[in-house]
């Protein structure tokens, strides 16, 4: 009898070889590197690791860091995402949307844009000069850096819980909380007695994710100077990766720690999940409309927070189109001519158009493994495919920093001098280690596709001829089309602003892309840093592009994209 | 050569879903041209039966052959036999003319021929002019016409239908009924038929199998199996069934004589030998009045009316005969005095009271 799912194990082999090459033994290498030396086994480092007085420090800050932003996202985006779950009023469209406008740049640009405006000669404390409230100027950042930092990843962060928050509330069956108020609780004990608890493993799920996501940020501290971070120190020890194992131990914290946290959100968002949806909705949810006084401090209040949390744009943005900044409140004068530097100097032009290159091929591969991961799983349920997708997970909880920092210390000693080198060409290394960080994403996308589409569309086909390539090529691809290609934008637009992958692997000028180039020019020739901000736009219109149109694509279920569980 | 092979035969089909036994030891031949019904409850198998026959599902054990052919091993692309699938699964990304024109372009077959293939099978079933919309602005009906046209343009040997009518209402149902009766009829592709409702296979059926639990319970022509039901699942499954217990206590070779609370009765035997308790199944239209004086008439008993209802052409009577119940069907004509409480007599042909081996 043939065998006519062969190609089910060449695929599977393909995207074990890649997850493995890329993924699985990186991680495996510095796994033992951090409890290795010379002689076998040891736990010295790790050690060192905990017992010195500088190491401990950067722990803390980056722990008390990430419990700063977890706690501030929470307290932004409870509300917000009970106002836009429950209650309906006019505009909820366009401000359920301008919400998530602070995605659209990592807060490492961001905080170029912030830096100027807080600096000593910066424009809040010209401001406060003239109004006559200090008297000298104030390096604001310079004092407070942490709360800074603080500042910027929860302005950057808190759409990413908004969206689980949303999702996790809509979820809940309206007739639980119509039964508890039946039977006497007021809408606030309803509130606190049936709605929190059936959302709980939604919110942890959120929780948990800005949580690793604010505790790995390197982007935000390393421009604000700030070298007692964790991820910060790890990025200084890169130099320096073969001769000293210090580097390793961090990473391994690092992992550990969000591994622990992804595990544990995983947890309980299972054990809970099916509490919230028994079934099917017992009846349709209807958002009470909202009075006069109430819209008005809804509009007043979230246009105060959306402008908040644009301000680091703004910032960027003027900061790009400013002539002069220093020690004015406003630039002295306005120029496009940055954004023409920006497209035409050597630097920026070749960041751009290897950010382009290596997002598309990131896309690309994005799209190959993660519809074949899902195809794997959904339709042909091949022995070992659920574990090629918890496999093709794992990277929600790992740190793009870890992977990065895995390549640099693995592929330059096995394979100097070859793609593998980042030191030699890093394009390879980036496209993969982008693929690899967004392949979630991707997975989900098409896995939830695929779960859509009726299998008889397929067996149909099959039964009126059409060989299983086929099949795919002309019945399920088309079907899954819009799914894909909104996992692709969304790799896309996160590949195209990356940063922690970006300014580990990239060493060479003609190799930079986008992020390492900002990075690169901020304390460059002159007028770096307004050519840095001018490209950032670019970027961030391309971005917000790419955002807007996975999000007409997805609707609701972008929020799905953004989750642990 | 002139084949003798039948165009479909099943031989000793087992499956089974992790404890459950779909299908257990299936057996049957189609011959070539045949509308042959798969009939049963849902969760008989049937479908799976299909589903094997089309290459969806892999049989555990057991033989598959197409004119003679073994077919296990085919892929269901390489199967040849286009199925209409009971939620009609039509590709909603492509026209009407490309759902048709499907297995036309996986067989790399040229425009020109496609294009007159297409045309002259949208005649065929009603769709003329509709080949660039897409299934979502169709109907009901003609969605189905679209499946159908789907597989006919083939020109297959055998079509499978997995109960192609159970999303239509009722009087589309008896259209489109009538339309499958006239493609199988014009066309002689042999037809293998799924369905669980006993009305259309007796219809259209020219021969059927009628399933339980994963076996085959009958088989045989529609006629045969309703009034000559080989056992009583089949019975009650195909139609309305009276039972009356008894014994066989002599016979003449065509008849048996049974002894009933209700007297002695002559019924046609169903491997009922002498001495066998048995129960008869005895359909309600032929249970009929008959004058008192009238002592010929065999099967006679007493019974009283105890409810009427008329249905249009037909009156449904229950009658009460000591501690037996019986439904009677009789045709509604004017001037029938039928009315609860009345007692009189009645009576059963011996050829329609069937009398079957006890299980």
């Amino acid at each position: 009898m043939r065998d006519w799912r062969w190609n089910s194990w060449v695929w599977m082999s393909l995207i074990i070889l890649f997850l493995g090459v890329f993924l699985v033994w990186p991680l495996a290498h510095v796994f033992i590197r951090s409890c290795t030396d010379e002689h076998g086994f040891t736990l010295v480092y790790l050690r060192a690791l905990i017992s010195d007085p500088a190491q401990l420090r950067a722990i803390g800050n980056s722990l008390m860091i990430a419990a700063w932003v977890t706690a501030g996202c929470f307290v932004v985006a409870l509300p917000l995402a009970w106002l836009f779950a429950r209650r309906s009023f006019p505009g909820k469209t366009l401000l359920a949307g301008l919400l998530l406008t602070p995605m659209i740049l990592p807060p490492f640009v961001g905080a170029v844009g912030i830096k100027m405006m807080f600096a000593r000669s910066g424009a809040l404390s010209t401001l406060l000069m003239n109004l006559g409230w200090v008297t000298g100027p104030v390096d604001w950042l310079g004092r407070f850096p942490l709360a800074g930092i603080v500042a910027l990843e929860v302005l950057h962060l808190f759409p990413i819980l908004y969206l689980n928050l949303v999702a996790a509330l809509a979820n809940i069956d309206p007739g639980l909380e119509e039964a508890a108020a039946n039977l006497g609780a007021s809408p606030a004990r309803v509130f606190g007695r049936v709605t929190i608890p059936l959302a709980m493993p939604g919110i942890f799920a959120g929780l948990i994710l800005v949580f690793i996501w604010s505790f790995t940020e390197l982007g935000t501290p390393l421009v604000f100077g700030m070298r007692q971070i964790l991820p910060v120190m790890i990025y200084d020890g890169v130099a320096n990766i073969g001769t000293n194992p210090m580097g390793y131990a961090q990473v391994v914290l690092l992992l550990v720690l969000s591994g622990f946290g992804f595990w544990m959100g995983k947890r309980i968002s299972r054990g809970r999940r099916s509490v919230a949806t028994l079934g099917r909705m017992s009846v349709g949810r209807v958002e009470r409309p909202l009075s006069w006084p109430a819209l008005l401090m809804v509009w007043g209040g979230v246009g105060l927070l959306v402008t908040i949390a644009i301000l680091p744009h703004l910032s960027v943005i003027l900061l790009a189109v400013g002539r002069r900044w220093f020690l004015t409140v406003l630039p002295e004068g306005y120029t496009l001519d940055f954004f023409h530097r920006a497209l035409t100097f050597e630097l920026t032009r070749t960041a751009l158009v290897n950010s382009l290159v290596l997002s598309v091929c990131a896309s690309l591969l994005d799209v190959l493994l993660g519809f074949g991961i899902a195809w794997l799983c959904v339709r042909r349920r091949v022995i070992g495919a659920d574990l090629l997708d918890a496999l093709a997970m794992i990277p929600l909880a790992v740190p793009g920093i870890v992977i990065a920092f895995g390549y640099m210390g693995l592929f330059p000693r096995l394979f100097p001098h070859t793609l593998m080198d980042p030191r030699f060409n890093p394009m390879l290394l980036l496209a993969a280690g982008y693929a690899i960080r967004r392949l979630p994403f991707m997975v989900r996308a098409a896995h939830a596709g695929l779960e859509q589409v009726n299998r008889s569309y397929e067996e149909a086909a099959a039964n009126l001829g059409a060989t299983p390539f086929r099949v795919v090529w002309r019945i399920t691809l088309p079907l899954i089309a819009a799914n894909l290609l909104a996992g692709v934008i969304l790799c896309f637009s996160f590949a195209m602003l990356e940063v922690s992958d970006s300014l580990i692997l990239a060493q060479t000028e003609s190799y930079y892309p986008i992020t390492k180039a900002i990075y690169a020019l901020m304390d460059g020739l002159e007028n770096g840093v307004n050519v840095a901000a001018a490209l950032g736009v670019w970027a961030m219109a391309l971005l917000a592009a790419g955002l807007l149109w996975a999000t007409a694509l997805l609707g609701k279920k972008i929020g799905q994209m953004f989750r642990v569980g | 050569m002139e084949q003798k092979a039948p165009a479909i035969e099943i031989q000793n089909v087992v499956k089974r879903f992790g404890a459950v036994t779909a299908l257990d030891g299936v057996s049957f031949e189609v011959a070539r041209g045949e509308l042959f019904f798969l009939l049963g409850p849902s969760g008989c198998g049937k479908t799976t039966l299909l589903r094997i026959l089309a290459g969806l599902e892999k049989p555990d054990t057991g033989n598959l052959l197409f004119n003679g052919r073994d077919v296990a091993g085919l892929a269901p692309h390489e199967r040849g036999a286009p199925m209409v699938f009971q939620n009609y699964a039509l590709w909603p990304h492509l026209t009407v003319g490309e759902n048709i024109a499907f297995g036309l372009v996986e067989r790399r077959m040229l425009r020109s021929e496609i294009t007159q293939r297409l045309e002259s099978v949208m005649d065929r079933v009603g769709l003329k002019g509709m080949a660039d919309r897409l299934p979502g602005q169709l109907s009901g009906g003609q969605q189905q016409r679209v499946v159908l046209a789907r597989a006919l343009v083939l020109n297959p040997q055998v079509i499978l239908l997995d109960e192609p009518l159970s999303n239509l209402d009722a009087k589309l149902r008896a259209e489109m009924r009538e339309e499958i009766e006239r493609l199988h009829a014009t066309t002689r592709i042999t037809f293998i038929y799924v369905t669980h409702d006993q009305v259309e296979a007796l219809t259209l059926a020219d021969r059927m199998i009628v399933m339980n639990q994963g076996r085959v319970a009958a088989m045989g022509r529609p006629a045969d199996l309703y009034h000559r039901p080989p056992n009583l699942f089949c019975a009650e499954f195909l139609g309305e069934a009276n039972i009356l217990e008894g014994r066989v206590v002599g016979g003449d070779g065509e008849r048996v004589w049974v002894e009933t609370a209700l007297g002695a009765w002559h019924a046609l035997p169903r491997g009922a030998r002498v001495g066998d308790r048995v129960r008869m199944v005895i359909r309600p239209e032929n249970i009929g009045p008959v004058s008192e004086h009238e002592t010929s008439a065999p099967n006679r008993f007493e019974a009283t009316i105890r409810r009427v209802r008329m249905n249009g052409a037909t009156l449904t009577l229950l009658l009460e005969a000591g501690e037996h119940e019986f439904r009677a069907t009789l045709l509604n004509r004017p001037g029938l005095e039928l009315v609860p409480g009345l007692r009189r007599t009645w009576t059963v042909d011996p050829s329609a009271a069937i009398a079957l081996p006890w299980e």
